[in-house]
């Protein structure tokens, strides 16, 4: 201050900062409307340094302000004077004041005691700043105003305003109501807007995607002048943003689903809005049948349908002719060209398209429409490969002419890829956008004019015969056709040029297929199972799904495990039915539970449920291809995304952002990698909440007073991080570069990261900021993560295999055998079969693709015995999770598992011949065994183990049904000794088998079919079953033998001989007792599975008596025994029994 | 603040010209937390809902200080010039207005006019 004494008023400097902020004393003080320091108070100096620099420019221009002529006077006629100051000065325009009078005077009181001037502001500084404030005020209300003026004037210009009464009124009276209009008449925007401001309060609104869900909150909430509070908010799988504020909520179909399962009476909800009914998904169709079905028990509840004018009488009929108000859309006049392709230039199948019609479009719209005509084009094709032919041609085209960035647009690219078809391209260059039907309905791209439409699309569908799904080509129907269309007329007239004749239009579906028609139905019908809807067959849908798709998804939820024989949920199924995932998903979890292998297990089932991280583009990169290696597992794909997943998290830990850059290198899309650790999260809080986890002992939420500050600060920041972010979003859009098109992810992609580092950024700019990192950070704890990691990547080879096993029975049956002449042919060329399908393939993104070897039995291991022969012990399956048809059949995601103690742990049905050296497994995979002996030895442990896995997965299943969280059903000692032996029975296993699949021929006089009693010498000696207690050894009534287990048939099999012939009887003496007597195969199981080790008697008793599973132990093994002989009722245990048998028979020779 | 019960209507604010609508919180000339801030005139105030601030007011409209039409802020609509006119006032009274006011304001007729078609 004292050097700065002798200065007076007029060596002030507006540019220095200890002068502003002298003036920041007076203006912006910490309890002022400006603060010092807050964003409008910098924006207030930038403003100051503008309104000085005009100002000084008009006083030297000498504008004319000043010789105002003396209009006043000049009133002649005399009406009102309305008292207006002679000279103009522009503060009159401001309607606001600013005093600061205190201030000042006390400014002044200083000035007059100190003899000289005071450094600080003396009263013209003070009033120009007061002005330029004034100004500032004015510029910032009008700005502000603008904003609100411009908002309400595009929510009025809406084709719906008009109707926003109508609307209201019917909503009121009427329980239904369908509001049918186009794209763009703004439905989804403005009705729950107008529901709210009618007062109405608890609005939900669904929508089919994710990603409308976030969009219209922020526009909703926008418009509705709420965007910093939270009356309009989200819901979907890993976010919301509700609060007990929030009055509007627009979520996922799915989720509103969910809530209602949990609470049927759906009180928290006034107005229900089903967003795109039209659509048809399968969630939508459900979801309405639901709400039909609830709708007559809640009289006070409004339900909305909302949908494009696309056959809205069937949605109104379905709810007994609900009121239909019809908006137009907002659709500029739209030009239709047809223009079919000359045969000569038609695809036969299995070839290329061939890009000359699409060629010849682009040209004619460089010859017709001048270049500084904006207007990009549009161009629809089925699928990822014919985009990229077609995309190729264009770009030689555009590399040409330079008028065109070409750019692709589907969904298995990276997303900052798909972004890049909202950026601008240059002046006098056109955008030439080629997209699957992703760009139809799901993103909307504005400053479309020409569309090209090549009426192809590429529909999955479900073949429930081969239990499989099917990519096929189509035509499309005539709305799709029109909604394609549509797109050329969103932003000014357009025109649509049609690669097929009219009369191919006009013979097209009218709509197109309903998911619900061409999908599995397992979710859906499991869903509909927990929510009590009766039976699936006569629900009511409003377009109900063939008999035959309910049929296959029931048997097929049977065979799962999730519905029992009646059909009604198991309680394995009702878990399973609260799980947003797949049954086969769903298992896994709970079985990865049982066997604390929950970490892989989480990793895995997540990595599973969302699209694969590895990206296809980056499949022929060889830079990608070497980055990748590490990552790879021979044992399977699901082990190389759970390597992945692991080498992540750990980058995560130690390089927090720099994981963008590891993803990059090895092609992985990192947005992916993010969903899994959500995902992950979810699956984990589930298990827990189900009580198959233990809840969090140590949750690292500890540490001390000082660490807990730093994380919270730290949080703080995140969070303004994220805030600020979200502010920014709305950014402005790139402008594209030329080359844009023809580079690849990676040129580019490195290239923005290396500018970026240069610059550190403060938050501001954004561009660099990584929000996923901040948000990942936010939700995640990565110290835990990293352990969670370290835990599966140090797996032992024991836990991978149970790994393994765990993956199969969740996947079963979903199992395919590698064709006995795969060794002969190329890696290309690897032929698999299913049970319901021959020849399918693997795909080329999985590992056994580019290594097909490690599936084929080793040479040295075999031997061949005949012809078709060979014997092994290393026979192996695959097991997969999908089966999908595009040109060919193709496995994706397999894990390989031993074949024989794969099939004997999770098959629902084996049969065997007498002496158990032929198996067949699911009446399609035949296996033999070549040594009696070793054959009775692997079938007894077998079905030790899987009773006793059976029973601890009910008890476990059980406690968590009933009990609370922390009750842990299966003591871990038990866990522990199950685990051992299944890892021992997968991995030290030298029996060898042959293993083929049965033709057709082959299937047909499988078994020896049902026997009368009295074939049947000694049926009621096993009578009761000791390996699977409740369950009675009874014949099977269909295809003969000996029902000993549930899934396996003693001597059912053709060539059988007599179930107790003596020439089966061998001398065998058991390994825990001192038995030794010749014993028939069954009669050894028997004994096998009731004597356990001396030591392991005790065992069974400490364990918890678990409800009903518990009884299984020592003292179950003895039952009530009738001899006939005797005439006498005895309680003995099975060996016993034999023993005893044993006696009379030799006493009757 | 959010938790406005939903029996207790909104207060709306209509200008009377262009029937622009929006809720508001305060009339008058001390809107809530401006310190040193007054206003002029008596305003139809909100809270700005384009700032992050809460604090942060909008003046939506008052009325005209000669013929006490309600009217919005909006350039079309009203002009301030030491009190508020509403334009139907201002036309009448177009003289007595500055020829700064008067100049512009004839610049921006036609151009108003053609986006209003
Ligand atoms: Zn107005
Ligand atoms: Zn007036």
């Amino acid at each position: 201050m004292d050097s700065d004494r002798r200065r007076d008023s007029r060596s002030w400097d507006w540019d220095s900062p200890q002068c502003r902020a002298q003036l920041d004393e007076v203006f912006f003080r910490r309890h002022d409307y400006i603060q010092a320091g807050s964003p409008e108070h910098r924006e207030f100096w930038s403003f100051f340094d503008r309104f000085q620099r005009f100002k000084t420019k008009r006083d030297v221009s000498g504008s004319g302000a000043k010789e105002d002529r003396e209009d006043g006077k000049k009133t002649g006629t005399g009406k009102v004077d309305l008292g207006l100051p002679k000279e103009y000065d522009a503060r009159y325009r401001i309607n606001v004041s600013v005093c600061t009078r205190d201030v000042e005077e006390r400014l002044g009181k200083s000035e007059h005691r100190g003899r000289q001037r005071s450094s600080g502001p003396g009263s013209e500084e003070i009033s120009d700043c007061r002005l330029a404030l004034l100004h500032f005020l004015d510029f910032s209300q009008r700005q502000s105003f603008g904003k609100l003026a411009k908002l309400r004037r595009e929510q009025k210009t809406l084709p719906i305003f008009q109707y926003r009464d109508r609307i209201v009124e019917l909503v009121r009276l009427h329980p239904v109501v369908v509001v049918a209009g186009d794209t763009g008449c703004g439905k989804s925007t403005q009705v729950p807007q107008y529901l709210l401001s009618a007062g109405f309060n608890h609005i939900a609104c669904t929508q089919p995607r994710r990603i409308a869900c976030i969009s219209l909150a922020k526009r909703v909430s926008f418009e509705s002048l709420n965007q910093y509070g939270s009356k309009v908010g989200y819901q979907i799988r890993f976010e919301t943003t509700r609060t007990p504020a929030t009055k509007l909520l627009f979520l996922t179909e799915g989720l509103l689903l969910r809530q209602i399962q949990q609470d049927r009476t759906l009180s928290q909800y006034q107005v229900l809005i089903v967003d795109e009914v039209h659509e048809r998904h399968l969630h939508c169709d459900f979801l309405l049948g639901v709400l039909r079905s609830l709708l007559s028990d809640h009289p006070d509840l409004r339900l909305i349908l909302m949908s494009a004018t696309i056959n809205i009488k069937l949605f109104s009929d379905y709810f007994g002719g609900a009121p239909v108000l019809q908006v137009p859309g907002r659709l500029f006049p739209i030009q239709v060209i047809y223009q079919p392709i000359p045969t000569e230039e038609q695809p036969s199948r299995s070839e290329k398209l061939d890009p000359r019609p699409y060629l010849r479009i682009l040209q004619g719209i460089d010859q017709r429409y001048p270049p500084e005509e904006r207007g990009d084009l549009l161009l629809f094709l089925s699928g990822v490969a014919e985009i990229s032919t077609i995309q190729e041609a264009c770009q030689v085209y555009a590399t040409h002419t330079r008028r065109w960035i070409v750019l692709p647009l589907h969904s298995t690219l990276s997303l900052a890829q798909q972004d890049k078809v909202f950026d601008i391209s240059p002046p006098a260059v056109r955008k030439c956008i080629i997209s699957t039907n992703i760009a139809e309905t799901s993103v909307t791209i504005d400053g479309v004019r020409f569309v090209v439409d090549s009426g192809k699309v590429k529909e999955m569908s479900f073949d429930p015969k081969a239990k499989m799904q099917r990519l096929q080509e189509f035509w499309i129907s005539r709305a799709s056709s029109e909604q394609r269309k549509g797109r050329a007329g969103r932003t000014g007239p357009g025109v649509c040029y049609r690669l097929y004749a009219e009369s191919d239009y006009d013979a097209f579906a009218p709509y197109p297929v309903p998911e619900i028609h061409r999908v599995a139905l397992d979710s859906l019908i499991l869903q509909m199972k927990s929510m009590s809807l009766g039976d699936p067959l006569s629900f009511v849908f409003i377009d109900p799904p063939p008999a035959a798709s309910i049929q296959t998804a029931v048997t097929y939820l049977k065979q799962q495990g999730a519905l029992d024989s009646r059909g009604e949920l198991t309680s394995i199924g009702s878990l399973l039915a609260q799980l947003p995932v797949d049954v086969v998903i769903g298992k896994m979890l709970v079985l990865g539970s049982l066997f604390h292998l929950v970490d892989p297990v989480l990793t895995v089932a997540a990595a599973l449920s969302v699209q694969s991280p590895f990206l296809r583009s980056s499949q022929h990169n060889p830079d990608c291809a070497t980055a990748r290696q590490p990552l790879q597992s021979n044992h399977g794909d699901p082990f190389t995304l759970l390597n992945t997943f692991n080498a992540w998290v750990e980058v995560k830990g130690e390089r927090g952002g720099g994981s963008r850059k590891w993803c990059r290198r090895r092609g992985l899309e990192e947005q992916r990698l993010y969903e899994m650790v959500n995902l992950r999260r979810q699956f984990k809080e589930l298990l827990r909440s189900h009580g198959l986890l233990e809840s969090e002992s140590s949750t690292p939420s500890g540490g001390d007073r000082g660490q807990r500050r730093e994380r919270l600060k730290e949080r703080r920041k995140l969070y303004q991080m994220k805030r600020d972010h979200e502010q920014q979003e709305s950014s402005r859009r790139k402008v594209l570069r030329m080359d844009e098109g023809h580079d690849g992810e990676f040129s580019s992609g490195s290239d923005t990261e290396a500018a970026g580092k240069g610059k550190k950024d403060k938050g501001g700019s954004g561009q660099n900021l990584d929000i996923q990192e901040v948000k990942f950070k936010l939700r995640h704890n990565v110290s835990e993560l990293q352990e969670a990691a370290s835990v599966s990547q140090d797996m032992s080879s024991r836990q991978q295999a149970l790994l393994k096993l765990l993956l199969c029975r969740g996947l079963y049956p979903q199992l395919a055998l590698p064709d006995e002449h795969n060794s002969t042919r190329k890696d290309s060329d690897q032929v698999f079969h299913t049970r319901n399908k021959q020849g399918v393939v693997i795909h080329p993104t999985s590992v056994f693709a580019s290594d097909p070897e490690v599936l084929q039995v080793p040479e040295d291991d075999t031997r061949e015995i005949g012809p078709d022969r060979r014997d092994s012990s290393r026979h192996q399956l695959l097991a997969f999770v999908t089966l999908l048809e595009t040109n060919k059949p193709y496995l994706s995601n397999c894990v390989r598992v031993p074949a024989l103690q794969a099939l004997l742990l999770v098959a629902n049905s084996v049969d065997s011949n007498a002496d158990c050296t032929r198996l067949v497994v699911d009446g399609w995979l035949e296996l033999e065994l070549r040594e009696p002996e070793e054959a009775l030895k692997v079938l007894s442990t077998a079905l030790t183990l899987r009773s006793e896995w059976e029973r601890l997965l009910l008890a476990q299943l059980g406690q968590s049904t009933m009990g609370g969280p922390a009750v842990q059903g299966v003591s871990r000692k038990v866990m522990e000794k199950l685990s051992e032996g299944l890892v021992r029975f997968l991995l030290y296993n030298e029996v060898t088998y042959s293993l083929r699949r049965l033709t057709a021929f082959q299937t047909q006089n499988l078994y020896i079919g049902p026997q009368s009693q009295s074939d049947l010498p000694d049926t009621k000696a096993p009578d009761v079953n000791p390996l699977f207690p409740g369950v009675e050894a009874k014949p099977d009534p269909i295809k003969g033998g000996l029902r000993v287990a549930s899934f396996f048939n003693y001597n059912s099999l053709a060539d059988s001989k007599d179930l107790y012939s003596e020439c089966l009887r061998t001398f065998w003496s058991c390994p825990n007792c001192d038995l030794y007597m010749p014993l028939t195969p069954l009669e050894r199981m028997q004994h096998e599975a009731s004597c356990r080790p001396a030591a392991e008697q005790q065992q069974p008793e400490e364990e918890p008596e678990g409800g009903k599973a518990g009884s299984s132990s020592v003292s179950s093994l003895t039952r009530v025994y009738h001899c006939d002989v005797c005439d006498e009722d005895l309680t003995l245990t099975s060996t016993e029994i034999l023993k005893h048998k044993r006696n009379h028979m030799y006493s009757a020779k | 603040m959010e938790q406005t019960t939903s029996l207790t209507p909104q207060k709306t604010f209509t200008c009377q010209l262009c029937d622009l609508s929006s809720p508001f919180t305060y009339y008058g000339q001390k809107p809530p937390n401006t310190r040193a801030i007054v206003l002029l005139e008596e305003c139809f105030v909100t809270q700005d809902p384009f700032s992050p601030d809460k604090e942060k007011f909008l003046v939506l409209g008052s009325t005209c200080s000669l013929c006490s039409t309600c009217v919005c802020v909006g350039p079309d609509c009203s002009l301030f010039y030491t009190k508020r006119f509403c334009m139907q006032c201002v036309n009448k009274h177009l003289k007595q207005f500055p020829l700064q006011i008067q100049a512009e304001l004839a610049k921006k007729k036609p151009s108003s006019k053609s986006a209003a078609s």
